[in-house]
């Protein structure tokens, strides 16, 4: 039984973002990172992987850069790496998602970890489409996995709290932030990293059909700029302010 | 925030993949256990023992040695790792720096297959702490005069002395000393439950808090006689350590100085006086662009040193330089940074003051900066100025 | 062009996002049907002008959430190009999953939606916006309260379907709530006090207005360095965490240049402060002038309030 993580690369989260001819500026962009949540599903899947699972294999998907992120999950143990290299600087849900999928299909795993969703989109689509095409179940924002037998069994942030729950047969986990503790590589991990092959292909090497895209980016912006900050007296304002917080800020 | 370190001259794109991920391993960690304890441990005086042990799982100690469960990575990559430890603290750097370099370096170069076997695995991984004993209370920049001496008793060598200013000594569980047999310096491995040997710390030190310093004291200390260091003779021991330790000094003092631009630069902008960010007045940003300059040509030296170091070409002079030039320039640095901050400067908010303090040290140990300078005058004169005897 | 809107569950009744997606899709045009996975809300869902059709599916399988058990128990009623759902993380699922299936891209978290059809939505948390142009058919999660809802009096027709599908994620038990309490650094929403609470009993104020919104509370060092009761792991600033919440509440903290530079990042920034002249204004979105005493209960009151809507 193998396992596969998905992991994909992003700006790191401090990283600032600047948008220059209605397109973020990616060669401004300091430092890319394993999105954090990927980062969770990664460290599971090593767990799995000690636990009795045969194979552990990174995938990831997007430019040459991103190779990066596949070194990284080889320094703390992932066996085998796969690459699927695309220029493509916007790829609809449809496309990456079936990119995935047939990877996942290639390295024959059952079990697939993911982040619950990427930190520069943030969007969520990914774990349980690709879930989806693979006829895989999927349970989301999973904070902590176990192999039970033949099961897995894993807690979740359900609607309610927290819960266990218990899952067989091939299916897809995504990741939310848990209590479990990242390892970090040592040196000894970075340079048997550095031995380990990447299988970097194509798209064209999957024997996939890419349709047209369904989905386009059309521009990017900065977000506006926050209006100055405004006062008010005495306690007697905190309904208006919390109002604000909800329509204006929208943060609570 | 996320840390930037300055690199104007991006240097970053001349490292290989392998040392930038290592590098970041390293600042990493600093970032995650070095930086929100370390006032804690100076304030208490204590190198904290998940230092010792989170250093040797990163395997970073040793980092140039080969085999021997050493890392045996380049010359850069070990600069590298110095510099980050050192943008966290001198203290934290000097850990490494005698570990690697005074320690596991001299047996790994001139030890026995048994003596490299026996120590260099467990201090690779922090099992093992070492610690180095050239400097004694009344010779530092003239070791050659050491009064530390061993006699051959047949079974045993006997040590009598005093080394003093010995970074590890009270936490080491093993100290390569340097000391004279038959009037000729000698390398020996002093184990800590050495008969004979006591390591009693020395307090009250306004610089390298979070670093133990001790003496190290020899009162007919009784060593088996397979712990002499077998393949060297003379000063040309200690000074071959002392060589990869300053090199790594070199890189040190960049990271010192990055954080305390980096914390000069983010307090000039925020602090808001005669109605503007103080970094908008001319004063200030003059120090700032002497700060950049001065690290980016600190960076420079330190990185092509590294190169060298690498291929072999290197001579000691120019380790002398770059150690010389690189903690000068940190500790201006550091005292332009605390001036920068004000009076918030001299509180432990800033590391500024902590970092300015440590490079005190740094600019006296591991030759001091005017012995430098004298190393670089008899270089180019030909003439040694050590000493008054022809 | 037909919608079909995925509806929100809450406590067992009717989330008021739904009113907002069909308020979000009236724009478009076309016939508004609306789902109820499990049958919850469904009599509320037909009151909802616009909606033509409610259709309510019900069975065992949705008595725990299964992401693909709901999927392919409602995906046979998904008759439409454009399917919707909330950005909530189970609406975000059935959306993915359900345009997967369908063959549709998905775009989740929209917060605005043009003719044409294009979508804007934030990326990179919060630090740049997207605009993105997607062809029918699709799926679209939506934020809620972006958009305005759509007004009560409707009367559509509501079917009832049983249906029975296997599930494959089995709840095994629900596990206490860590009693743990949330670290400010990791804190989406950190309700900070200074010296200015008088005494550190008073930090318990800011931990009930805390456990309202799912807050973590933190500390000037002011605070942390005058009172052994709170710990410097609370600490905000220069020294203590560095901080980057959606929303920072600063209560009785005057703002030195060294907490200013722990939380100044925070996307919006609140403080409470008697003293209308304390620094901490000078970096807020919003400012109460006010002592917390005044405050803090109707703080709570306000947000409690707003949190259960």
């Amino acid at each position: 039984m193998g396992v596969a993580v998905l992991l994909k690369q992003v700006p790191d989260t401090t990283a600032k973002i600047s948008v220059s001819g209605s397109r973020v500026d990616e060669s401004a962009i300091t430092k890319w990172s394993i999105s954090p949540y990927d980062e969770y599903a990664l460290e599971s899947a090593i767990a799995l992987k000690e636990s009795g699972a045969d194979e552990l294999v990174a995938i990831t998907c997007g430019p040459q850069r991103a190779s990066k992120c596949l070194t990284e999950a080889a320094a703390v143990g992932a066996d085998r790496l796969i690459h699927i290299v695309t220029d493509a600087d916007f790829m609809d849900s449809c496309t990456v998602q079936s990119i995935l999928s047939s990877a996942i299909e290639r390295s024959e795993c059952d079990i697939v970890l993911c982040g619950k969703q990427a930190a520069d989109t943030n969007s969520g689509s990914t774990g349980p489409g690709v879930a989806s095409l693979l006829g895989y179940s999927c349970v989301g924002s999973v904070t902590e996995v176990s192999m039970d037998g033949g099961k897995l069994s894993a807690t979740r942030l359900g609607a309610t709290g927290l819960e266990r729950i218990e899952v067989s047969g091939p299916c897809l986990l995504t990741f939310d932030k848990g209590e479990v503790e990242l390892r970090r590589p040592n040196v000894r991990g970075i340079m048997m990293a550095k031995k380990k092959p990447i299988e970097s292909i194509g798209v064209e090497d999957l024997g996939i059909e890419i349709g047209s895209p369904r989905a386009s980016l059309q521009s990017h912006s900065s977000p506006p700029d926050k209006p100055p900050g405004q006062k008010f007296e005495g306690a007697g304002s905190i309904e208006v302010v919390v109002g604000k917080l909800r329509d204006e800020a929208n943060v609570i | 925030m996320a840390y930037e370190a300055l690199d104007f001259y991006d240097i970053d794109s001349l490292l290989t993949d392998e040392e930038r991920m290592i590098r970041d391993v390293v600042r990493d960690w600093v970032e995650e256990r070095i930086l929100p304890n370390i006032e804690d441990a100076c304030r208490e005086g204590v190198f904290p023992d998940e230092w010792r042990a989170e250093i040797g799982e990163m395997g970073i100690l040793g980092a140039p040695l080969k085999g021997y469960g050493c890392p045996g990575l380049s010359y850069t990559a070990y600069g590298l790792i110095c510099r980050e430890l050192e943008r966290g603290d001198s203290g934290v750097r000097s850990f490494a720096s005698v570990q690697g370099s005074l320690v596991m370096y001299p047996i790994w170069d001139f030890g026995s297959e048994e003596q490299k076997e026996k120590y260099l695995p467990r201090m690779a991984s922090g099992e093992l702490v070492g610690c180095f004993g050239l400097t004694e209370p009344d010779y530092g920049s003239n070791p050659g005069d050491m009064l530390t001496k061993a006699e051959d008793r047949g079974d045993y060598f006997l040590l009598n002395g005093a080394k003093m200013w010995i970074t590890n000594g009270t936490i080491a569980d093993l100290a390569v000393v340097w000391a004279k047999l038959d009037g000729v310096i000698r390398g020996f491995i002093v184990e800590k439950e050495d008969e004979g040997f006591t390591a009693p710390e020395m307090k009250g030190k306004h610089s390298l808090k979070a670093s133990i310093t001790s003496e190290l004291v020899f009162q007919d200390c009784k060593i088996p006689k397979d712990r002499i260091l077998p393949d060297v003779r003379g000063l040309r021991g200690p000074f071959s350590c002392l060589n990869n330790a300053r090199f790594g000094i070199s890189w040190g003092a960049v990271g010192a100085a990055q954080s305390c631009f980096n914390s000069a630069k983010e307090y000039a902008l925020s602090r808001i006086q005669f109605g503007h960010p103080i970094a908008s007045f001319q004063l200030v940003q003059n120090k700032l662009s002497w700060m950049l300059r001065e690290i980016t040509k600190g960076q420079l030296l330190a990185y092509h040193l590294g190169k060298k170091k690498d291929d072999g070409t290197w001579i000691p002079e120019q380790i002398s330089l770059a150690k010389m030039n690189n903690v000068d320039m940190a500790l201006e640095i550091a005292r332009m940074s605390r001036d920068i901050h004000g009076a918030n400067g001299i509180l432990d908010e800033y590391p500024v003051m902590r970092h300015m303090a440590n490079l005190e040290s740094v600019k006296t140990y591991e030759g001091t900066h005017d012995i430098h300078n004298l190393i670089l005058g008899r270089h180019i004169t030909g003439i040694q100025s050590f000493t008054r005897e022809p | 062009m037909d919608v079909v809107i995925i509806s929100e569950a809450g406590n067992e009744s009717l989330h008021p996002v739904t009113a907002q997606l069909v308020g979000a899709s009236s724009s478009i045009g076309g016939k508004i049907s609306v789902i109820c996975p499990g049958g919850i809300g469904s009599s509320e869902a037909a009151m909802i002008a616009g909606v033509s059709k409610v259709i309510s599916v019900e069975g065992d399988c949705f008595a725990s959430y299964d992401c693909m058990a709901w999927c392919n128990a409602i995906l046979p009623f998904i008759d439409g190009d454009l399917v919707m759902t909330s950005s909530s993380a189970i609406g975000r699922e059935i959306s993915a999953a359900i345009a997967a299936k369908k063959d549709f891209p998905v775009v989740q978290d929209i917060t605005s939606l043009n003719d044409g059809i294009s979508v804007s939505r934030s990326i990179f948390s919060g630090k740049a916006i997207e605009e993105v142009g997607v062809s029918l058919p699709c799926a679209l999660s939506v934020r809620a309260n972006t958009f305005q809802p759509a007004e009560g009096g409707g009367n559509a027709e509501i079917t009832t379907i049983n249906v029975s599908q296997e599930v494959s994620v089995a709840v095994k038990e629900a596990l206490a709530k860590a009693g743990e309490r949330l670290d400010v650094a990791e804190a989406n929403i950190v309700i900070s006090g200074g010296r200015g609470m008088g005494d550190p009993s008073n930090f318990s104020h800011l931990y009930d207005v805390a456990e309202e919104i799912g807050a973590a509370v933190g500390a000037s060092r002011a605070a942390v360095d005058t009172w052994e009761e709170i710990p410097h792991s609370m600490q905000v600033g220069q020294t203590g965490k560095t901080v980057t919440p959606s929303l920072y509440i600063a209560v009785g903290i005057s703002g030195a240049i060294q907490h200013l530079a722990g939380m100044r990042s925070s996307k919006y920034i609140l403080a409470i402060n008697k003293d209308p002249e304390a620094p901490i204004f000078g970096v807020a979105d919003y400012g109460i002038v006010a002592t917390w005493e005044e405050s803090i209960p109707a703080l709570k009151e306000h947000l409690s309030a707003v949190m259960s809507d």
